[in-house]
Parts: structure tokens; C-alpha cells; sequence
């Protein structure tokens, strides 16, 4: 059995005090399900965890302007639960629905999915085609992201020193038609391909490269799949060579097109 | 600003009210197996995708293995050892002993435990929703057919036991 | 007939059931390991001093601490150092045991260690370690091992090559270039971690003079055998106890990890256990890669004329079971068929790598795969059914295929028959679907050496007590049931104890498929001889003819009346007291003088469809044939096969450790993928067929792992009839079929 190496806990119980705590080298910890295996393995020694989980605040789902609001404590069961996203936001619960299995979906967070910024991430690429956004809090006060300008590589975000996410905001857009169709034959996906569309289109691929790529369109006729899978980004791994993982692009983002009634 | 190395903590383990003193560092599967002697959490890949170390928190599936025992202060977790009431055992358990749904055994606790979550959640699942939950438990042993078959056996002894 | 349920199911399901890492013992010291971070090095030195200053650490053991040991283990070489000595083989070797306290001072204590290295040359597979001029991973002789392996040999060594095999008979030359049709294939077998889920641990200490260890053991007298010697301990001085066993496939076959405790115990004097992760297992054991190369030579009307095999294994940086696993594989590259002229060569060959030991199948997964697919290769150029190709060759019942081993003991053709029909062959399939099937036959069953003994309590019940370990397979009810039938006195009152080299009666292994088989027959031996007694005691007591008294079904019957066994007991030794027992003997004599005990067959097959886009191969329809002569509890079976074939499938499909350079890519289960319930096909058909034609109980031979054998090979050929080309190597990642398509134009 390996072990946790050695660290020492912060609890804060306001935001206030939590962002006093956070550098960088005292780690903020929520669900915990990327980063207490990160520290099994040794591939990250955080000395100090601030746990955020006493912050009450961060635990709300609620509307907010013409969108919702999700806390940076929500876990992706709670969220795929809530009545206000299941409503609202259904494609982005049935995404939520399949990331990992049901233990990382109960204990993982949404902010923290993102903060972790693991290439291969679901939440990453679906939130970035339903355009949403991060809601970030540091000691001179707050301001907010688009997902697509927060996760900038493999474990890299936007987030400065003395930052914390505090929840993500996801517009509603009633008209809107959202796939996200995913090639996982391990246990993280070779691919997933997110796709949104109403009076524009927006079409992500993630997981092939060290970050969410973006492709937008008018429809999603417009998009071009063999266009977009010579032009991605692909990191070759066990899961394929980059000649296939192109060819995988391809394949799914002409499903996904399919599946917004797209012609091509 | 000098943070805890250890915490005390008071969590409701099967039922029963316990205080412990633990170093923040230790999970939650070492805090029930090497303190409170429950070694039917077991542990296995300890990346979270075998489930051998599943347990209840507050009714929700954790992976006993990468959790705090630190974070279950005031909560209710439940083990494999707190299903059975005296020698009968819970439907769960018995439907496995009957479907053969178990060989070596060592994944058992983990599946029995998913599989009250999934229970709770859905009463009558069909073999596409068991097979989808279980995404993250590994059985070596049986090619998963007789355990798919004991969760669909269960679902129909709660059902009748429930109505 | 209904069966009863497992008689270790209500203590797995209720988590009571203790795996050897639940233990603990009073004053128990932890441990953490201290890996080589190189692939082949000279150790320059141990730095321990920080290591020994983090509180808690109570050691820190080194190679050079066991000089007063004989410090290296195995059962065929004793090649494999406890710690290294002098210099590391693979990344990933035992250095240094870092004892303390609890689990985390170890885990600080072992970060803390320094290791210098010099780094020597590699070799990370065998085209580089035997090319000329390869570095050697061994130069000296170590001494043999268990001289039961006839074949073992220690010498300083000139190459790398580890073990050779070279098996012939007739003249495979001669006969070839009379064939009409020559057909060769060529396959590679991946490199597979067997994933017992209880990680590899123990626990050892020394009490009374005695070493005792609790391990997750399939062959804890083995392990005792070894570590005696290490200690220089009289056999009877080393106690190795197996509960029950969280999975063993063949990976907890041997020493694991017993002689890192036990050096623990001996060096601090207290409890210590050893209790690797995941990683630290596969780090430990994995399975032999394999290249085969078989060419088969045909007459027109598909008569095999001649099969000529050249096999190289990857066994590893240590010999461990790779001798073994290369001669069975050899045994069993030529497939169960009517065939004049063999000829074998193989070669078991030393890398840089994590050493390689058994795992179910055991060589057969790994060579069936050439053979097998040859076969349907054949088919193809003959112009014949794949399946009466076989038909046409396959071995009959009673003849020898193998000059010098038992005549074949199943119908094999009777047994593809059930398969075929079983997988709907011949019947027309949709685009992109393909159906597979193989057939094999494994020498199986070991050495065949049991003891069980059986006693009779004063009350009537019976305990049985063997050295077979239960690890799933389902010994403990399978041998509770023998005695149950032979005793005629209800399950309920049988008890069984077993795997504890002081407690138990000598067993050699639970593994080759012969739990069942061979200590069934001890038992049934033990259970006559003391249905025997009873009566001679019944008559000692009661008088009467000798001829006239009968024990069966928990009475004996004279002419004086009844007597339960328990009253004879009672009356006996004159009350509440006492037992009768006996012990029943298996060796290589009588029936069991030709070895295999027991041809192990494996028939499977699987259905799959292909995803035409990405290349994914979901599995639609796996059967599988149990052909076992008699199925001691059939649902057991069942579970038995079907889990073996969803292992094959693992390989066929998903499995593959990955080098790159000296480094593991994947050493860890998300990397390493096994198969999960999703994978699974939805329609699964396990048939049993029983012949009475096993050397065992009511007929019985053993099961449980020959239908992995062929699952490669079917799986293999299903995918070749989806995309229209043969694959040459496992496992049939989605990448590789979209390769395959792209090469058919299909």
C-alpha cells in the first residue's frame, strides 16, 4: 500500500481566509481525487493542503443573470443531480453523467477538474463549448474567465498566485444544441469532441492535445473535419499514434456534426 | 499560519459514534483498517478505477484509498461490515453468495458497496446502467456476468422486501 | 441437482474472510522498499544516514546486510537476489528495506535513501540480448534449485540466453518438402502483468526457533523450501501459512515476497511486514512475452505432415519460473493434432526487465496464438473449413500426440463440435463481424504429488486438511464436496482447513489446473482408507464378519446393527473423545505414472464486431467448453472458465506492459488496462461437457484455465474475418485494427 508523503492542513472557514493561505506551495484541496493520487504517486509535494470544503459559500448551484452559477465545491454528482442543471443545462449533465466513475463524480469538483487541467479532461472541453466562464477571487477582488482562456496546457491555468476559483458560470441558451461524443478504450478518453450550436457554432476537441482546441463556425455544415483533424495538435501516447489519433479527429468530428443535424 | 498534522475527528462508522486522533496524511482506508481492525475495505490500485476500497460517506461511493480520514469528521460511513444485521445478511450479500458473483473475493466489499449506492439511486437498474456504474471496479475473477446478474437479483429482493 | 453455495461466499461477502494483508502481528514493524531507478547498473553504495535519522526508522537492509544468509532465492536458479548485490538488473529491483514503526516513517525513511550507480549497458528485449557482444545480465552459476526440474542447469554463462528447449521427433525437414502447402506465421504475444487484485505482501517473524509467515502464497511449501534455505533452517523449522489468497492466475506461484520480510524479521528481531502497491507488483512479476514462428506443412486434403516452432520467451532479469514456462510452451506450440514430425526450438532469454514468471496459460496463450492462427492461415490456402481443418487433425481419443506423455483423455473433436455450435459458425455474419475459435491442450497438472488427510470427530463430523490453497478457484468447497459424497454424511458437517506448511499435509502446488484433480483423489483416497478403518473398528468393537460390515453414508452397518460413524469413534476410545483419521497419497504411480496427470483442454471462441471508423473491436458472443470429465459443481466451473477466457480476452484486446528504454511506461492500472464489465460481451455461453475420461474423482480432470488459452488466437481470427486481414500480434488495440483495415482496403 503506497502512502500520502507528509503535509500539514489548513481548514479555513471564509474566502477571506482562505486567500490568505494559498501560495504556491500551499495547494487549495476540494475533492481531492486528482491531487491525493498525484501526491501517492509523488508527482506533486504540495507541504500544505488549504481545504476549502468548510467554505460554505462555495457550495450554491443558482441562477445568475442568463446563466448558472455552479460553486467551486460542487462535485460533478451534485451538479449532474441538481434540478437547476438538469433543467437548464441537460447536455452538460449527461457529460457530467460519464466523467470517470461514480466514486470521482461524487468526490470531484468541477473547479477542481479545471484547476487540475489534465489534458484528457471532459468538463474542460464541454464547458468550453457551452461558453463558460470561471469565476475567480484573489485578495483585490474578483473577475472572471472564459474556460477556453483558463486552461492553457497540461496542468497549466491562468490562475496567479493568490487566486482561487470560486465556481463556473455556464450560460443558458435555450435554442442550443450540444453533443459530446468521446473515444475512451482506457481509462482516460483518447478524444472527446464537444459541440454546441444555435446562431453560431462552436466545436472543441480535447484530449488529443495538451490542450482543448477550439474551432468555430456559422453552422456546423461549415465545419470541415478533415480540415480540423489536419490542423489540431496531437500528443501520440499508448492510445495511439498521431497519424490515428488525426484519423480519430476526423471520425468523431463528423459524428458530432451528425449529431447537430449538420449535413457534412 | 503553521497548518494541523493531526486532527480529531468524530465520524458515525457503521453506526457507531467514534473519536479518533489522525495525522492528516493518512486515507481514510488506513484509518478503518489499521486503527479500527475493518479490513473489508480492501486496497488494491490505489488510483481510484479498481474500487476494491469502496466505502459509504454520507451515502456517497469514495475511494477509501486516496480520502482523508481527516474529511469524514461528523459524517456516516458505512463498510462492508456494517450491512449484514447479526447473521442475516443484507439482499446484497445474499445475491452474491447465491449468483457464484464472487471468487477470490477481493473485489467484493468494493462491488457490494457500489452496488447499495446504485440500489439507492436506482431501484431496477437494466444491465446497461449496472455495467456503466461499475466503470471503475475491476474484477479479475469472473468476467462480471454472475455479479451483474446478483445486482439485478438484489434489485428484485429490495423491491419485494420494499413493497 | 441444485448446488450448494460456496462455502467461503458468506465470509467473502461480509468482509470477514482474511487475506494475508490483513494481518498484523503485536509489535509489527512496517517496510518500504527502495527500488533501483536504473535498468542495469553497479550498485556504487547506500546512502542510509538521513534514512536512519527520519524518526521512526528502525533499519535500513541492504544486499551486503544478508552476507550471513544465503541470499538469494529460486526454485529452478537460485539466481534472484533477496536485495541486490552488487548490481541492479531491472529498474524497479529491491535495493534497500526500509523498516520502521508505522507505514509512513518507512515511506519518509525510504525517500530518503541515496543509491549510487554506475550504469552498464542495457538489453531491453531479446533481439538485444542476444545480439553479439550483448552485455551479460549474468555471469556467474548460482546454485540449482528444486531438482525435480530436471532440465535446470547452472553455469557461468556466455550469453543471455537463460533456458533452451529443443524438442523433435521424425524428420520435419523431409516431411515439409513433401507438403503440398507450406504455411508459415509469425505472431508476438504481449508482455502481461497477471493482476492479482491483493497486491503482493507477508509478514514474517521468528517465534520458538521457528520462522512463520503469513504470505498471499498459491504454493506455500515452495516458498518454505526457499526460504530455508536462505536461513539455513531444517525444512520443519519454517512455518508458511496462505489464507485465503486475493487472486493468483499464476502469479502467486513461488517466492514473492517472503524472503524481504523475513530478512526484515531477522535483522530487527520483530514482526515485519512487507505490503507492496500495485505498482511495486508489477514491478514484481509479470508474464513472458513471446515471438513464435510455426510453419506447418499440409497434404492437399489437410493432413498436418509436420510443424516446425522456433519460440523466443522475454523472460526478465531473473530465471524465477521462466525454465518452466518455456518448456511448457514448448509442450504446447505444436497444437493437440495428429502429427508425425515436430520439431521445437526455443529459447528463454534474459533482459533488462521486470523478471517474468507463471501466469494462467502458462507459455500456452503465448504459442497457441502462432499455432492456432496457423491453422485457420491453413485453412485458408487449403481451401477447407477452419473447423474441419481441425476435425481432420485433431488428436482421438486414447492416441498419443506426444511420444512419451499420457494418450490424449478427451474428445477433442467432440469438444469443437459444442464450440462451433455454441458460436453459430457457418452461419452467415454481418459486415465487420467475425467469428473466432481455437482448441488446445496443456500437459497440465504438474507434478503429480498431494497428501489430504481426513479425520472422523466424536461427533460424526469431518475436517479435512490439505496444503491446497483457496484463491478463488473454489477448493474449498470443490474438496468439501468430494468428502461430503465419499463420507456420505451431509456438507454441513465438513470442515476444511488448508495452505500452512505446519498444519497441513505436504501439497506441491495449487496451480496447473490440479486442485480438484489430484488432491480430490488424495481425499477420496483418504476418505476410503478411513471408511476402512471404521468397519475394522466396528468389527474390532462389534464382531461380526468382516464382509458384512459396510460404512457409507455416516453409518456403519453390521449384523449387529447400525452404528453412526460418531458412535464408533465414541465407543472406541470410550466417550466423548477421540478421532479416526487417514491420509491419502498421491505420487507418479499407478494411473499416474504418465505424465500429464491430465491433458488440459481449452475450446473457445468469440464473436466480435468491428467499428469500421476506429478500428474498436467489441466482443458480442464468447463461448467457452469445459471438457473435465466430470464437473465436480458445475456453476463453479462455469464462473472458472468464463473468467479465464475474459483474462485471454484482456490480452487480446487491451493488455500490454510497455517498455520505453529501461523504464515501464504503463506500470500502474489506468495505464494497464484489464478488462472492465463494459467490455464484456453481452452474451456469454459456458458449456461443460463430461466424458468420465479423467484420472480423478467420478472422473475428473482439471479446468479453469485452458479456455484462456486459445482466446488470443480466437480473437485474433475473429478480427481477421471482420476486416478481411491477419493481425500478427496482441492485443488488438483500436489503432492497430484501423491499420489492419486500412491494409485490406476493406
Amino acid at each position: 500500500m503506497g502512502v500520502l508523503p507528509a503535509f500539514r492542513l489548513h481548514r479555513p472557514t471564509t474566502l477571506a481566509q482562505a486567500l490568505e493561505l494559498v501560495n504556491d506551495d500551499r495547494m487549495p484541496y476540494a475533492g481531492g481525487t486528482e491531487l491525493l493520487l498525484a501526491m501517492k504517486e509523488g508527482l506533486l509535494r504540495p507541504t500544505h493542503l488549504v481545504d476549502l470544503k468548510g467554505i460554505g459559500s462555495l457550495r450554491d448551484v443558482r441562477e445568475s443573470g442568463s446563466g448558472v452559477s455552479i460553486g467551486a465545491l460542487v462535485t460533478h454528482t451534485q451538479a449532474a443531480d441538481h434540478p437547476i442543471v438538469v433543467d437548464r443545462l441537460a447536455g452538460l449533465a449527461a457529460v457530467l453523467n460519464r466523467v470517470g466513475n461514480p466514486r470521482v463524480r461524487a468526490t470531484g469538483t468541477l473547479a477542481g477538474n479545471l484547476c487540475f487541467a489534465e489534458p484528457r479532461s471532459d468538463v474542460a472541453a464541454a464547458l468550453i463549448a457551452l461558453g463558460g466562464e470561471v469565476e475567480i477571487a484573489s485578495a483585490e477582488g474578483r473577475r472572471a474567465m472564459a474556460v477556453e482562456d483558463f486552461v492553457i496546457g497540461p496542468y497549466t491555468t491562468a490562475l496567479e498566485q493568490g487566486e482561487l476559483v470560486t465556481g463556473i458560470l455556464v450560460p443558458v441558451q435555450p435554442d442550443l444544441r450540444f453533443a459530446y461524443l468521446k473515444h475512451q478504450t482506457t481509462e482516460r478518453p483518447t478524444l472527446g469532441v464537444a459541440a454546441a450550436a444555435n446562431s453560431h457554432c462552436s466545436l472543441v476537441v480535447g484530449a488529443v492535445g495538451f490542450a482543448p482546441q477550439v474551432f468555430r463556425s456559422p453552422s456546423p455544415s461549415d465545419l470541415d473535419p478533415s480540415a480540423i483533424a489536419d490542423r489540431v495538435e496531437v500528443v501520440p501516447d499508448l492510445t495511439g499514434s498521431e497519424e490515428y489519433k488525426r484519423h480519430l479527429v476526423e471520425v468523431y468530428v463528423r459524428r458530432a456534426v451528425a449529431a447537430l443535424g449538420g449535413r457534412r | 499560519m503553521i497548518g494541523l498534522d493531526t486532527v480529531e475527528i468524530a465520524p458515525r462508522i457503521n453506526g457507531r459514534e467514534t473519536v479518533l486522533e489522525v495525522p492528516v496524511r493518512m486515507t481514510l482506508a488506513e484509518m478503518l483498517r489499521d486503527r479500527l481492525g475493518l479490513y473489508g475495505v480492501k486496497v488494491s490500485c490505489e488510483m481510484q478505477v479498481c474500487g476494491v476500497c469502496t466505502v459509504l460517506v454520507d451515502g456517497q461511493p469514495v475511494s477509501s484509498c486516496t480520502f482523508l480520514a481527516a474529511d469524514t469528521d461528523g459524517r456516516r460511513v458505512l463498510t462492508v461490515e456494517g450491512l449484514a444485521e447479526g447473521d442475516r445478511l443484507h439482499p446484497i450479500q445474499q445475491a452474491f453468495v447465491d449468483r457464484f458473483a464472487l471468487q477470490c473475493g477481493f473485489c467484493t466489499p468494493g462491488f457490494i458497496m457500489m452496488t447499495k449506492h446504485l440500489l439507492e439511486r436506482s431501484p431496477l437498474p437494466d444491465r446497461e446502467e449496472i455495467v456503466e456504474h461499475f466503470d471503475g471496479n475491476l474484477c479479475r475473477c469472473t468476467g462480471y456476468a454472475p455479479i451483474i446478474e446478483a445486482v439485478q437479483d438484489a434489485a428484485g429482493r429490495l423491491g419485494r422486501r420494499g413493497s | 441437482m441444485r448446488y450448494p453455495t460456496r462455502l467461503d461466499a458468506v465470509p467473502k461477502v461480509t468482509g470477514k474472510a482474511r487475506y494475508a494483508v490483513d494481518f498484523a502481528a503485536h509489535g509489527m514493524l512496517f517496510s518500504a522498499l527502495v527500488r533501483s531507478e536504473r535498468g542495469h547498473a553497479i550498485l556504487g553504495g547506500v546512502d542510509a544516514e538521513a534514512a536512519l535519522s527520519v524518526k521512526g526508522v528502525v533499519a535500513v537492509i541492504t544486499g551486503e546486510d544478508l552476507a550471513p544468509l544465503f541470499p538469494r532465492y529460486g526454485h529452478i536458479v537460485a539466481d534472484h537476489p533477496i536485495l541486490a548485490i552488487g548490481k541492479v538488473r531491472y529498474l524497479g529491483e529491491p535495493v534497500a528495506l526500509v523498516v520502521a514503526e508505522d507505514r509512513y516513517s518507512a515511506h519518509d525513511g525510504a525517500e530518503a535513501v541515496e543509491v549510487l550507480y554506475q550504469d552498464l549497458p542495457t538489453v531491453m528485449n531479446p533481439d538485444q540480448a542476444l545480439a553479439d557482444g550483448a552485455p551479460l545480465l549474468h555471469t556467474t552459476d548460482y546454485g540449482v534449485g528444486d531438482r525435480s526440474f530436471s532440465e535446470a542447469h547452472s553455469e557461468p554463462r556466455s550469453d543471455n540466453v537463460c533456458h533452451r528447449v529443443d524438442l523433435h521427433w521424425g524428420d520435419v525437414e523431409q516431411a515439409m518438402s513433401r507438403a503440398d502447402h507450406v504455411v508459415e506465421t509469425s505472431t508476438s504475444y504481449p508482455m502481461l502483468y497477471g493482476y492479482a487484485m491483493e497486491p503482493y505482501n507477508a509478514l514474517a517473524h521468528f517465534e520458538d526457533g521457528y520462522l512463520k509467515v503469513i504470505t498471499t502464497a498459491q504454493h506455500p511449501f515452495m516458498v518454505r523450501d526457499d526460504l530455508a534455505r536462505v536461513f539455513s533452517l531444517p525444512l520443519s523449522h519454517v512455518r508458511v501459512t496462505s489464507p485465503y489468497v486475493g487472486g493468483g492466475y499464476g502469479t502467486k506461484s513461488y517466492t514473492k515476497v517472503e524472503p524481504l520480510a523475513a530478512v526484515g524479521a531477522w535483522y530487527t528481531g520483530r514482526p515485519v511486514k512487507v505490503e507492496f502497491d500495485a505498482t511495486g507488483s508489477i514491478l514484481t512479476t509479470r508474464a513472458d512475452s513471446a515471438r513464435v514462428t510455426i510453419r506447418s506443412g499440409f497434404s492437399s486434403d489437410g493432413r498436418l505432415l509436420a510443424r516446425d516452432v522456433d519460440l523466443i520467451l522475454d523472460t526478465g532479469a531473473y530465471a524465477d519460473n521462466g525454465p518452466l514456462v518455456l518448456s511448457k510452451a514448448s509442450n504446447r506450440s505444436f497444437g493437440p493434432y495428429r502429427n508425425p514430425n515436430v520439431r521445437v526450438r526455443g529459447r528463454a532469454v534474459y533482459t533488462n526487465t521486470v523478471p517474468s514468471s507463471s501466469y494462467r496459460g502458462f507459455g500456452a496463450p503465448q504459442v497457441s496464438l502462432a499455432s492456432e492462427l496457423n491453422m485457420d492461415q491453413a485453412a485458408e490456402v487449403l481451401r477447407i473449413d477452419p473447423g474441419e481443418l481441425r476435425r481432420r487433425n485433431l488428436i482421438p481419443p486414447g492416441e498419443r500426440h506426444y511420444p512419451g506423455k499420457r494418450p490424449m483423455d478427451a474428445d477433442l473433436a467432440a469438444d469443437l463440435d459444442l464450440l462451433l455450435e455454441g458460436l453459430g459458425w457457418g452461419k452467415p455474419t454481418p459486415e465487420r463481424h467475425g467469428i473466432g475459435f481455437g482448441v488446445t491442450a496443456s500437459d497440465a497438472g504438474a507434478f503429480p504429488v498431494s497428501t489430504a488427510t481426513v479425520k472422523i470427530l466424536p461427533d460424526g463430523s469431518a475436517l479435512l486438511s490439505t496444503g491446497s490453497s483457496e484463491m478463488g478457484q473454489g477448493s474449498r468447497t470443490a474438496l468439501s464436496l468430494i468428502a461430503s459424497r465419499e463420507l456420505g454424511i451431509p456438507l454441513e458437517r465438513v470442515a476444511i482447513s488448508q495452505s500452512d506448511t505446519h498444519a497441513t499435509p505436504y501439497e506441491r502446488t495449487s496451480g496447473a489446473s490440479r486442485t480438484t484433480t489430484l488432491v480430490g483423489l488424495a481425499i477420496q483416497r483418504a476418505c476410503l482408507q478411513l471408511l476402512a478403518r471404521l468397519e475394522e473398528v466396528a468389527v474390532e468393537l462389534k464382531g461380526g464378519p468382516p464382509t458384512e460390515v459396510k460404512a457409507a453414508e455416516g453409518t456403519v452397518v453390521g449384523p449387529w446393527g447400525d452404528l453412526s460413524y460418531g458412535e464408533v469413534v465414541q465407543e472406541w476410545f470410550g466417550g466423548q473423545l477421540g478421532e479416526l483419521s487417514a491420509t491419502g497419497v498421491v505420487r507418479r504411480a499407478g494411473d499416474l505414472a504418465e505424465l500429464p496427470p491430465f491433458w488440459e483442454i481449452g475450446a473457445s471462441g468469440v464473436k466480435v464486431r468491428v467499428d469500421p471508423d476506429t478500428g474498436q473491436v467489441f466482443p458480442l458472443r464468447m463461448v467457452t467448453v469445459a471438457d473435465v470429465g466430470h464437473a465436480i459443481h458445475p456453476e463453479m466451473l462455469k464462473g472458472q472458465d468464463v473468467g479465464a477466457a475474459t483474462q485471454g480476452l484482456g490480452a487480446a484486446l487491451f493488455e500490454e506492459l510497455v517498455y520505453d528504454g529501461p523504464q515501464l511506461v504503463n506500470p500502474n492500472l489506468v495505464e494497464y488496462r484489464v478488462p472492465r464489465a463494459k467490455d464484456m460481451p453481452g452474451e456469454i455461453v459456458s458449456i461443460v461437457a463430461e466424458r468420465g475420461d479423467g484420472v480423478g474423482p467420478y472422473g475428473a480432470k482439471g479446468g479453469g484455465e485452458g479456455t484462456l488459452n486459445p482466446m488470443g488466437a480466437a480473437t485474433a481470427a475473429a478480427v481477421a474475418r471482420a476486416v478481411g486481414r491477419w493481425p500478427d500480434r496482441l492485443p488488438l488495440t483500436p489503432e492497430r485494427v484501423w491499420r489492419l483495415m486500412r491494409e485490406s482496403g476493406r
